[in-house]
């Protein structure tokens, strides 16, 4: 690798291509997408670089920091939920016999082999009112009224007159759940990997010292796999963000991410510059959270140094 | 009459599906002592260590600590306190936090943990340290803090896996003082484990040697060099020379054991273990002594060629060449060393021992 200096041609070989695939279908697009955030429309198709501030500007305006709020607030919750089914299933998987390793992995890397398209659509007909889900509960509400009919309380209506299906499309349970179970496997395998490296000893040596086990998950677990749970977090945390196709979905075009509204810029408003205004500040609030890992495992690994 | 013991382990047993990893183990830990649990690795000696720690649930039997049954008693509430093989310190804090960590679960005031964690950190000589993360210790040091660490919480017993395996030659030898003089001043008994014989020796009061989960004998370390109670023992404790004896017949105070290296050799009845199976007749390296000339009638000596003398300073280990493949070490004080230098290898020699310095071995004892 450090000789790539002597050998230039063949570094060049291999890196040119690579490189301008790079540049010429990301930082390219990438950098008319900023020319354009600093344009106004002059007419239907034209886009004039005119250098305005108004496009970020508008950023300001009361439904767009609603917008981000909500996107805000649906991933992070999202992710915390995430993190907390993530850890215990990475807990089992990391504890079980070498046998049965390969098989659990593979269950939770099995959604990946399937497009996230045809996943949607099968939580669409998991969630539906109309779905699997409420089928199950409406099974439970007629047996439970059946029960009640049985032993005489039927006339007093105590389950309700009729089954009513919980509506999880349209609204913002369907779209976290659906964020949820697919970025799900993400926040697994770091998670599961910190657990991994972990010397099983140290749990049993804060056992021998005196704590309890949630003491023990709490004082030596958690923080010795913190770096996995950051990883898991900002791996999860920054494509909820942009998350379109689950809102879309699954929200029924009643739960607006960011995506979906700068989706919207680019076809139905046609709009394309507040279009790529919003995409930029997407991409600045990823980098934002990127620092803030970075610098927080910095400080990390400084204060382990300095001591 | 005997202290009352700390540790009375009884019949404990563990399987692991079809693998017995211990069986029918029984024995007493006096308060004060080394006591020492010694094996080949996978003797199951670690096993019963940490069940003793209560990381790990006996099959069968019982174990009592200072007169309580430990059935169904978790670790974090058994008075006993272990120190890793890996030393298990926690990287996240430091070497006070470490110290400490078992004090804050008692819930004891801040200025009494503080004076207890120094106290400790004196005890072992890292004072100086109390603020380094364990990143910035080395191995003799992380495993002071993990011994500190312990003891701090004043066990009935300290139970420690392996203590030196992992240090390097020269300082496992200072550390085995170390531990010895830290045992003397702390009063706690200690139980440890280790596949190390010269160390076992070097340290215990007591000595439990284990072999396929069962216990072979367990004794003081002179007791178990001078009288083994079968072949593994006596392999396992030191060198040793052994003879498979073929058969062997008994002649009032005599016994004559047939054997294909020295031929028939009569040993006193006395020597006779009680167990018979699969005898062999066995003699330390330091009991044989290398001639030129014929040796007396009344010795026991086979002829042989001078093969390697190992010069190990105040002493050499000479090897003997019976016929080619077998042959007999013998321990050569500097003087002796120095004239069997002198001579050729091949020369012909006759080693010679004693017959009273013979043991008779059975194959397993407890069989």
């Amino acid at each position: 690798m450090e000789d790539f200096r002597k050998h230039f041609s063949v570094f060049l070989t291999f890196f040119t291509p690579t490189a301008g695939w790079l540049v010429l279908l990301f930082f390219v697009p990438l950098g008319i997408i900023w020319v354009y955030s600093f344009g106004e429309n002059i007419s239907l198709t034209e886009i004039k670089t005119t250098w305005t501030l108004d496009n970020y500007k508008r950023m300001f305006e009361p439904q767009i920091i609603t917008l981000f709020w909500r996107t805000v607030w649906l991933s992070t919750l999202s992710t915390i939920i995430t993190l907390v089914i993530a850890y215990p299933i990475s807990m089992v998987i990391a504890t079980a016999s070498n046998k049965a390793k390969p098989w659990l992995m593979l269950v939770i890397i099995l959604p990946f082999w399937t497009n996230l398209l045809i996943r949607t659509y099968a939580m669409l007909n998991i969630l539906g009112t109309r779905g699997r889900i409420n089928d199950v509960l409406e099974w439970l509400w007629n047996l439970g009224d059946g029960a009640l009919d049985l032993i005489g309380l039927g006339a007093f209506d105590l389950l309700g007159e009729h089954f009513a299906p919980i509506r999880f499309l349209g609204n913002n349970s369907g779209v976290m759940i659906g964020m949820i179970y697919v970025y799900l496997p993400f926040a697994v395998l770091p998670i599961y990997s910190s657990l991994e490296r972990l010397d099983r000893n140290l749990l049993e040596a804060s056992l021998d010292l005196g704590a309890g086990q949630w003491r023990t998950f709490r004082s030596v677990l958690l923080p010795l796999t913190s770096a996995g749970i950051s990883t898991a977090a900002v791996i999860t945390f920054i494509p909820m963000l942009g998350s379109f196709l689950i809102p879309n979905l699954l929200g029924r075009g009643k739960v607006d991410m960011i995506a979906n509204v700068i989706e919207r810029q680019f076809k139905s408003a046609n709009d394309w510059p507040f279009g790529s205004a919003l995409s930029l500040f997407l991409l600045y609030i990823t980098f934002i959270i990127l620092a803030i890992q970075a610098f927080a495992n910095m400080r990390a690994n400084k204060g382990r140094n300095d001591g | 009459m005997a202290p009352t013991p700390i540790i009375s382990v009884h019949d404990v047993c563990k399987y692991y599906g079809n693998f017995t990893a211990l069986e029918g183990i029984s024995f007493d830990i006096k308060p004060g002592e080394i006591f020492v649990l010694l094996g080949p690795s996978g003797c199951g000696k670690s096993t019963l260590l940490r069940i003793i720690a209560g990381l790990e649930t006996e099959s069968k039997g019982d174990v009592v600590i200072d007169g309580t049954d430990m059935l169904g008693i978790p670790a974090n509430k058994r008075p006993v306190n272990m120190v890793f093989q890996s030393y298990a310190v926690f990287p996240h804090m430091s070497v006070e936090a470490n110290v400490a960590y078992g004090l804050k679960l008692e819930r004891l005031p801040k200025a009494e943990i503080k004076a207890k964690v120094a106290e400790a950190l004196e005890q072992v000589h890292l004072s100086q340290f109390s603020h380094r993360m364990p990143d910035q210790l080395s191995g003799g040091q992380r495993q002071r803090v993990a011994l500190a660490r312990a003891l701090v919480k004043r066990p009935q017993v300290l139970l420690l896996d392996e203590p030196l395996s992992a240090l390097d030659a020269k300082l496992r030898d200072a550390m085995r003082l170390e531990l010895v003089k830290l045992q003397e001043s702390v009063g706690v008994s200690f139980v440890m484990v280790t596949h190390d014989q010269s160390e076992a020796m070097a340290m215990a009061d007591r000595i439990a040697v284990l072999k396929d989960g069962k216990l072979r004998q367990l004794d003081s370390p002179t007791a178990l060099y001078k009288n083994p109670c079968d072949q593994f023992v006596a392999d396992f404790i030191g060198r040793i020379n052994m003879f498979d004896v073929s058969s062997h017949t008994r002649n009032g105070d005599a016994v004559q054991f047939d054997t294909k290296t020295l031929g028939t050799v009569t040993l006193p009845a006395s020597l006779m273990p009680a167990n018979t199976r699969n005898l062999a007749i066995a003699v330390r390296p330091e009991r044989v002594r290398v001639g030129l000339e014929q040796p007396a009638a009344e010795m026991i000596a086979v002829t042989g060629t001078l093969g390697d003398v190992a010069f190990q300073g105040d002493s050499s280990l000479v090897e003997i060449i019976l016929d080619g493949e077998r042959s007999i070490t013998a321990l050569a004080t500097e003087a002796q060393a120095e004239t069997l230098m002198a001579l050729e290898i091949g020369t012909q020699v006759y080693a010679n021992w004693q017959p009273k310095d013979m043991l008779v071995l059975p194959e397993n004892a407890s069989e």
